[in-house]
């Protein structure tokens, strides 16, 4: 017979300090700050209700973002209040010789509106391995677990995903004029 | 299908986020040393990997979710708890005996465990990383919130100590040997760490101390387990304990600061 409270201890300790990263990520799937907090909570419950199948020493963070992504999933898949699949071509870069990095780079650390705004943007297959592997961190393979798909599938969203995200902020770095006159003030 | 199918595409990807073997990522690199438009898109892609993508900002949880998970944890505890308690009661209809033994088994026994060893048991399990905080923040304010948001059963505060150089970490939903406490945590000068818990109750229950102490007209009651120094106190229906591996005048003086006489 298994010590409830020792369960719980456990439980905590493996879960809490996961909680920053997956309200993050549900921020950035949906948006939207309430259902954000209503899926990560769901997401907890479901995991303490489901503890026993999990096996210490196991990955964690593959676990929960695993439920976390399936919730999400549920709740806006099924709901068909998936946020709306931009054309993709729309979006898609003007190749090559346009790419100028250093216009972008040079931009410095001010990019974080943008990048949130580009981000939002990204149409949802892109956007999530984007958000599991540059912003949490997980290799390809948990991503892949975690979204329910192969590995190759993984990479080849993220390159796109990366790429679109490249071609807006380049997109916004030009509208900003940034490169045509003068640097931005520091 | 002219000149790109011979540029290097995803490849470049798998060689920025080293996935390729090292015969292959050869041939990526002497491809990359002639080619100046693979050159820059591998530069665009670090650039979002490693720049862009690195400057989101993390966004605190909110106090109000930190509390409904905890909140949500409990009630399912509960059921858990009611579920068994079911079984236990059919097994008595069977076995009325062996049934109560098992029910003395289960029911949480505490005997020969004190208050202030709790304390610092709590406080070693915070410092090895076992005692998770349920919310991360230095926000004063923000953890009262999440107590309050928690249903804390007793009116709380939570110090600044900012002033003594102990900046706060967080705070989780606690119990205490049974009782709903607050606890709170601090890291202060030379790492060391200071955990603060409230919990309804009276200082006259505690077990004798090591040292008894008066200031401002307020008793503080001191005990020593290890390096580890707590100082608990009253104030109204609560009792305030403060737990570190500082010093342990520092920790009594920490005390006497914040202490308040209701
Ligand atoms: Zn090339």
């Amino acid at each position: 017979m298994s010590d409830p409270d020792e369960r719980r201890r456990q439980f905590e300790s493996i879960a809490l300090p996961l909680m920053q990263g997956l309200y993050n990520t549900s921020l950035r799937l949906t948006a939207d700050g309430d259902e954000a907090a209503d899926i990560v909570q769901e997401t907890f419950l479901r995991a303490y209700r489901t503890f026993d199948n999990f096996r210490p020493g196991t990955n964690a963070r593959a676990w929960l973002f695993t439920i976390l992504y399936s919730v999400f999933a549920n709740r806006y898949h099924e709901a068909k209040r998936r946020p709306r699949m931009e054309a993709v071509e729309e979006l898609e870069a003007p190749a090559g010789p346009e790419s100028d990095i250093a216009l972008v780079a040079a931009w410095g650390s001010r990019w974080n509106p943008e990048v949130e705004r580009a981000l939002r943007r990204l149409p949802e297959d892109f956007r999530t391995p984007l958000l599991l592997i540059d912003v949490e961190g997980l290799s390809y393979e948990e991503a892949a677990a975690v979204l329910g798909c192969a590995v190759g599938t993984v990479g080849s969203r993220l390159f796109r995903g990366r790429k679109l995200l490249y071609a807006m902020l380049q997109e916004y770095a030009h509208q900003a004029g940034y490169g045509k006159h003068s640097a931005p003030d520091p | 299908m002219t000149d790109n199918a011979s540029h290097l595409g995803a490849t470049l990807q798998d060689l920025l986020d080293e996935r390729l073997d090292a015969a292959r990522q050869t041939e990526v690199l002497t491809h990359l040393a002639g080619c100046p438009q693979c050159r820059s898109e591998l530069e665009a892609l670090r650039w979002v990997r490693d720049v862009a993508l690195k400057q989101l900002p993390v966004e605190d949880v909110p106090p109000a979710l930190a509390a409904r998970v905890v909140a949500a944890l409990d009630v399912t505890d509960k059921q858990t708890v009611r579920r068994g308690w079911r079984r236990r009661t059919m097994a008595a209809a069977v076995l009325a005996a062996a049934a109560v033994v098992l029910l003395l088994l289960v029911s949480p026994s505490s005997n020969g465990d004190t208050l202030p060893n709790a304390v610092a048991r709590d406080f070693v399990a915070y410092r090895d990383g076992t005692l998770p905080l349920t919310l991360h923040t230095s926000d004063v304010a923000a953890v009262e919130r999440f107590f309050v948001a928690g249903g804390a059963p007793f009116a709380m505060r939570v110090f600044d100590l900012g002033m003594m150089q102990y900046q706060l970490v967080g705070g989780r939903l606690h119990r205490l040997r049974g009782r709903p406490s607050a606890l709170f945590v601090y890291s202060g000068p030379g790492d060391r760490n200071l955990v603060c818990q409230m919990y309804e109750g009276q200082l006259a229950d505690l077990p004798r101390s090591d040292d008894v102490r008066e200031h401002n007209g307020i008793t503080f009651r001191v005990y020593r387990a290890g390096t580890v120094t707590l100082v608990f106190w009253q104030e109204g229906p609560v009792v305030c304990v403060l737990a570190s591996d500082a010093d342990a005048e520092a920790v009594i003086q920490l005390a006497y600061a914040k202490a308040v006489k209701v």
